[in-house]
């Protein structure tokens, strides 16, 4: 009665569906790398992972942007541009979050719309997606950003419902994933539903954190000129922390590196951040964006605008964990609505 | 069509004519057959041309496509990449990939008088619109470009303008000139010689100059930052209609395909990716786009 994409997986069979999770591909998970830290990292077994993490500090973006990538290798005297070879890794990554899942959709949009990267649309396609239920902490705001439950996006999706997992199938990579391991999985009965039901329920009602969305880009059309920004601007260090961390944000530098035969060199692109002072400048030395408050002002603009009918904020959090200047994402919007003064 | 957007494509450079003592014009053809053949561009859109170990600037095309492949870019010497392009010579590499952006939407100018204004190296676009205009001149009304320069040894394309400048009425171009070094004797004489033409000053004041242009005029504008507000300031006088209006920005890319996020601009309500969504843009979008201009 179930149909074939919700199924069921007793605990017990985790470990089980991990082993056969590494027959497709190199391991990924949450792993805690310290006190207040996780990362996505990969591993051989469950037990070094931990599927109750609430965020990891760098988003699963690295994975299909990674910071660093050589696009080609040149030689001058050939007259070459080489594509470097974007490697044949299988990744699965185990664990993700439903915001971190809207925020590669979003990445998608950008980089597989209009003009595709083939970098991008490569990993992308040698990926399996395993998204995980989680429970919010006091900086989590994705039920504000509508980015609490994932539709699309992964292959499969877990939710701890007590003694076994509530499975959906999100693709048809997932789906042909659990009709060859049957095995594993159970068929849902009416009680399963009523188990995540429940806990989707109780998830949703634990949010401590909200941001009012309606409006939000005309707010912050109308707050273009407020005096926010320069209160924020005169706080942020200039750092670019938050855009590392943000599952969204994927601005790029393009450097070539020439080598010291001064012949042969690299192409490479790496993240980059709008919060540093070179971000809007021209050949000529005219900056755009001169000022930390400018700065600071884009990037929220940038975070509240719409791709489509999705909002470039998932409601992570991490850019308020992570600053080192305490700015709080969504203290600095209520202020932009007015909702705070 | 290559299946990696970003791979750069080699071109020689078959010419060049050095300008000022700031720009040169690069004459460049793509050596790759089906990609030079492949290769179709609108005025206003623009190509990330680059060094082989220094990198990639986005240049505008400063020509009309017409029965050739090449190609041609009027280039200051102002970065990186460009002082790097400014060492080259004829027969050398570069390599370019492209067109990236809108481009001036030339049909959609189709039946319209045209307002051309432009400053300094604004030029450089603003010569594609000519040439298409002029290749396709009984699609267009009557056409008045309006350049402006600091002095006349920076004036760029000078055959081309001082052609339009002297012999523009019989193709139906008015063209004027405005200078603003007051003690150049070159552009006095150019003022002497035509005083409705020609006069001291920055570019808006040749608005003095004009017709009333008609309702059915598009203008476009190409120039430094600065220049925008202030011919914004003269449209608006003339009751121009902001859609009738168009400009073409600048801004830094990495990219040049909506992806590298430099060359953002706007607000929520608005974001504008220069690249991809521009350069071209009209005065009804930077209303809408705060951070524009």
């Amino acid at each position: 009665m179930s149909g074939k994409l919700v199924k069921i997986l007793a605990k017990s069979n985790l470990g089980d569906l991990v082993e056969a999770l590494g027959e497709y591909g190199d391991l990924y998970g949450p792993v805690k790398t310290s006190e207040k830290a996780h990362s996505f990292m990969e591993f051989e077994s469950l037990s070094d992972i931990d599927l109750s993490y609430t965020r990891t500090m760098i988003p699963p973006k690295k994975f299909f942007i990674p910071q660093e990538e050589v696009l080609f290798e040149f030689n001058i005297d050939e007259e070459t541009y080489t594509e470097s070879p974007i490697g044949e890794e299988r990744v699965v990554l185990l664990g993700v979050h439903s915001c971190d899942i809207h925020a590669l959709n979003l990445l998608a949009k950008v980089f597989t719309e209009e003009l595709p990267d083939k970098y991008y649309l490569e990993r992308k396609e040698r990926s399996f997606i395993v998204g995980v239920s989680c429970v919010p902490d006091e900086y989590c705001f994705c039920k504000s950003t509508g980015t609490s439950y994932a539709q699309e996006g992964f292959e499969l999706f877990l939710y701890d419902i007590g003694g076994s997992y509530f499975v959906r199938v999100g693709s048809l990579k997932g789906h042909e994933f659990v009709e060859t391991h049957l095995g594993l999985f159970e068929e849902a009965e009416p009680s399963h539903f009523d188990a995540f039901r429940e806990v989707e329920r109780e998830r949703l009602a634990s949010f401590t954190r909200e941001l009012e969305m309606s409006g939000l880009q005309d707010h912050l059309d109308m707050a273009y000129d407020s005096d926010v920004w320069a209160e924020y601007g005169d706080k942020c260090l200039g750092c670019g922390s938050c855009n590392l961390v943000c599952p969204r944000c994927r601005c790029y530098d393009v450097q070539d590196h020439l080598n010291l035969d001064l012949n042969t060199g690299e192409r490479v692109r790496k993240w980059y951040s709008c919060m540093l002072k070179d971000h809007g400048l021209v050949a000529g030395g005219h900056n755009f964006r001169p000022t930390a408050s400018e700065r600071i002002r884009n990037r929220f603009n940038c975070k509240g605008s719409l791709r489509e009918d999705m909002v470039n904020c998932v409601g992570c959090g991490r850019c308020t964990v992570f600053c080192p200047a305490d700015i709080d994402y969504v203290e600095v919007m209520k202020k932009v609505r007015g909702d705070l003064v | 069509m290559k299946d990696n957007t970003l791979e750069p494509m080699k071109a020689k450079i078959t010419d060049i004519k050095e300008m000022t003592e700031l720009e040169k014009l690069f004459t460049i053809e793509f050596q790759d057959p089906a990609y030079a053949e492949g290769f179709k561009y609108t005025p206003g859109q623009f190509v990330k041309l680059g060094v082989m170990g220094v990198g990639e600037a986005p240049i505008s095309i400063c020509t009309a496509q017409s029965g050739g492949q090449e190609l041609e870019f009027c280039i200051r010497n102002t970065g990186r990449v460009t002082n790097a392009i400014h060492r080259l010579k004829v027969g050398d590499t570069v390599w370019g990939r492209g067109p990236y952006g809108n481009g001036f939407p030339m049909d959609l100018y189709k039946g319209n008088d045209l307002l051309l204004v432009a400053g300094g190296l604004g030029i450089a676009p603003i010569r594609g619109v000519i040439q298409y205009a002029l290749q396709n001149r009984e699609r267009y009304g009557d056409i008045s470009i309006l350049y402006g320069v600091r002095c006349y040894d920076l004036m760029l394309f000078k055959e081309d303008m001082l052609d339009l400048f002297r012999n523009g009425d019989s193709r139906g171009v008015k063209f004027y000139l405005s200078y603003e070094d007051e003690e150049d004797q070159v552009c006095y004489g150019l003022e002497c010689e035509r005083d409705d033409r020609c006069m001291q000053g920055m570019v808006t004041s040749l608005f003095k100059k004009i017709d009333r242009p008609s309702k059915k005029t598009i203008a476009v504008i190409a120039g430094p930052p600065i220049m925008y507000k202030f011919t914004i300031m003269e449209l608006e006088n003339l009751d121009f209609r902001p859609e009738r209006v168009y400009m073409t920005l600048e801004r830094r890319m990495r990219c040049g395909v909506g992806q590298c996020g430099h060359c953002i601009v706007g607000t929520g309500k608005s974001i504008k990716y220069v690249c991809k969504d521009g350069p071209v843009f009209t005065l009804w979008d930077a209303i809408n786009t705060k951070g524009m201009i």
